[in-house]
């Protein structure tokens, strides 16, 4: 028999730590393989999964080409083509998206693990985020790489400074999708208010328009949303590759640390009682 | 630090009563503020218990006792409202059917989630792979998603995965209810092993007979509360005689009722010896006296009545040809003794009567309870007197 091990999971109001129990779940074992149900069951599990994660960005690239350049005949995207500039901001903000969707609703689907298995709840929603960040930043790559072999100004060693940036944005992703997920499992409206809320974010996002083309009055209120930070930092490394580190970047990661923070915080207090709502 | 595998210091959890959707939105509230929910319903409150390495304890009650809320604390998938749970050592736990297993996994895949979930190396669980599905039987359909199996199917799978990782503590709750006969077999029999071997359980059952067969102890849980906590053969004989109570009589047992005007033959004292508690087989003397308005010694019936109020044995002194012998005044006292006691454990009560000297009107009923202890399997209310014959001894 074993002995000596011992397990305090029970002060009251005092969050159960993922490392807290000696016979606990093994959090890596547990991420990898939520990870890969994720991946699997999303993707893999309808027979054009894995396609329509690759189409659906590059259909809304070609709409928006369509739409800007041929009706609008918009210019101005420094110096670089409408597909190049869009592109790089686009498939952050769609993986960003689709994390925190997928995320927020993640949980429910582990209700029958969370109601008979002791294991740390926060795990699903990093698997979660980390599955779809992941695919989205493999279709990133592939995309760049598509652009530059058609002759597009992109300078793929930018490449070195945008994961850092994704890691950044992940970071942040995550501590939202924590907040929205523990949320979710109580109040069944934040899936639907988050659809629109996310699209109108979009357009108030330079991803389909330079900044310099806001309005003077409101462009300090553009500038100060931390997404406009990653795709202007996206931008300068992959399209004018610059890859010099800037003073805001580290206001960028103090704020996506606090996220993560402040979501992890409220998860923790909210998922002991997960377990009588999922 | 004792050396208690298991520790619960008056355990309670409050699960939260939603009335409406902005109760909801209280709630989250309440809960980030580190309070507890305003409305609660209380599904265990005060339970403290203690666990040595070797102890075999099954938990029974009523539906919605809060047997499964006790598991699930004791498994760590719910955080308790108030008090202190410590457990020293790997808890295996196997709460209802399947427990956590993905539907759409095969029964291979589920072995290595499932294996993650408890904390099993993967160094650990290609040792141990073999012995699980050797366990589980489950031939070709290993490869198969769970979701197709029947529930015998997978509760094999879900046994043979908790039992493989040789746990401190083996939670089941009422798993052994599903799966065939042969499967039953194969799990008593590695219960009855691992418990010979020092093994320790926990299990929540509504057979008292899988309780008494595996089980040293037994805590009732009523309400929420413990109601009793003691050795398992007393502890389910205590219950199944509340059953019984509770489907019987519904109105209030009877008391000492002392039948008011002088007219009126009374039973004025009733006493058991050796007392209210007796084991099975023993003496039994019951002592009484009655009172008589009219100087004439009057009948006593002595009756024997299960909980319920099924009656089991009465005899009255008409019948079999005496009468109290008179005492001081009015008085008549009598004594029936039963050299030997048949009646199985259990609980009961011992009635008597006065009546009239022609023994046509009743008039007066005393009662005290008997509880009957002892360990016995025989079903029904007394043990007959027989022999096996053209049998073999085991």
């Amino acid at each position: 028999m074993r002995s000596g091990y011992t397990s305090a999971m029970t002060v009251p109001g005092v969050p159960v730590e993922a490392g807290g129990r000696a016979y606990g779940p093994r959090a890596l074992d547990l991420f990898a393989q939520f990870f890969r149900r994720e991946a699997t069951t999303r993707y893999l599990g309808s027979v054009t999964g894995l396609a329509w994660a690759i189409v659906h960005p590059i259909a809304l690239l070609a709409v928006y080409h369509f739409v800007f350049t041929t009706i609008f005949r918009a210019t101005g995207f420094a110096g670089a083509s409408f597909l190049a500039f869009v592109a790089v901001a686009l498939w952050p903000w769609l993986a960003a998206q689709e994390a925190i969707q997928r995320a927020a609703v993640s949980i429910p689907g582990y209700g029958g693990l969370i109601r008979k298995v002791a294991f740390p709840h926060e795990i699903v929603v990093y698997a979660s985020v980390a599955a779809t960040l992941a695919l989205h930043f493999a279709g990133y790559v592939v995309v760049l790489a598509a652009l530059r072999a058609t002759g597009e100004p992109v300078h793929l060693i930018g490449l070195v400074l945008a994961i850092p940036l994704w890691a950044v944005m992940a970071l942040a992703v995550t501590g939202i999708a924590l907040v929205l997920a523990a949320l979710q499992v109580f109040v069944r409206d934040v899936e639907h208010v988050l659809m629109p809320l996310l699209m109108i974010l979009m357009y108030l996002t330079p991803i389909l328009y330079p900044l310099s083309l806001v309005p003077g009055s409101l462009k300090p209120w553009v500038a100060a949303n931390p997404f406009t930070w990653l795709v202007d930092r996206l931008r300068a490394a992959l399209l004018d590759g610059r890859l010099a580190p800037e003073p805001g970047d580290l206001v960028a990661l103090a704020v996506a640390v606090a996220l993560f923070v402040a979501g992890r915080w409220m998860f923790r207090r909210l998922s002991p009682y997960f377990e009588d709502f999922v | 630090m004792t050396d208690a595998l298991l520790q619960l210091e008056g355990v309670g959890k409050d699960y939260a009563k939603i009335e409406s959707r902005g109760g909801r939105i209280a709630l989250v509230w309440d809960l980030l503020c580190g309070r507890g929910a305003s409305h609660a319903f209380t599904a265990l409150d005060g339970v403290s218990l203690t666990m040595q390495p070797g102890q075999s304890l099954g938990v029974i009650g009523e539906n919605g006792a809060g047997k499964s809320t006790l598991l699930k604390v004791v498994a760590g998938v719910i955080k308790p409202t108030r008090g202190r749970v410590a457990v020293r050592g790997r808890v295996g736990a196997l709460l209802e059917l399947g427990s956590g297993f993905h539907p759409e996994y095969t029964g291979a895949q589920n072995i290595d989630l499932a294996a993650a979930l408890l904390g099993i190396s993967a160094a650990e669980l290609a040792e141990k792979r073999d012995a699980i599905v050797r366990f589980a039987d489950l031939g070709e359909h290993l490869d198969d998603p769970i979701k197709h199996y029947s529930s015998g199917m997978v509760v094999r799978l879900g046994f043979a995965v908790a039992t493989a990782l040789q746990p401190d503590v083996l939670i089941t709750d009422e798993v052994l209810a599903v799966g065939d006969e042969s499967f039953q077999k194969k799990c008593m029999a590695w219960m009855e092993r691992y418990l010979s071997e020092g093994g320790t359980l926990l299990l929540c059952s509504h057979s008292m007979y899988h309780v008494q067969k595996l089980c040293r102890h037994a805590l009732w849980l009523h309400q929420g509360r413990v109601e009793r906590y003691g050795p398992a053969i007393e502890v389910t004989q205590a219950y199944l005689a509340w059953h019984e109570e509770k489907s019987g009589n519904a109105a209030p047992r009877p008391e000492l009722r002392t039948g008011e005007g002088p007219d009126v033959h009374r039973v004025k004292s009733l006493t058991l010896e050796p007392g209210e508690f007796i084991a099975m087989g023993r003496p039994l003397t019951v002592r009484g006296e009655a009172y008589s308005p009219d100087g004439r010694a009057p009948v006593v019936l002595v009756g024997i009545v299960r909980a319920d109020g099924t009656p089991v044995y009465g005899v009255a002194t008409d019948m079999d040809g005496v009468v109290p012998a008179k005492g001081s005044g009015d008085r008549y006292g009598f004594t029936l003794s039963l050299p030997s006691l048949a009646l199985l454990p259990g609980k009961y009560a011992v009635r008597a009567h006065a009546l009239d000297p022609e023994g046509v009107y009743l008039f007066d009923h005393v009662e005290v309870p008997l509880t009957v202890t002892g360990e016995s399997r025989e079903l029904g209310l007394v043990r007959l007197e027989h022999e096996w014959r053209d049998v073999v001894r085991k």
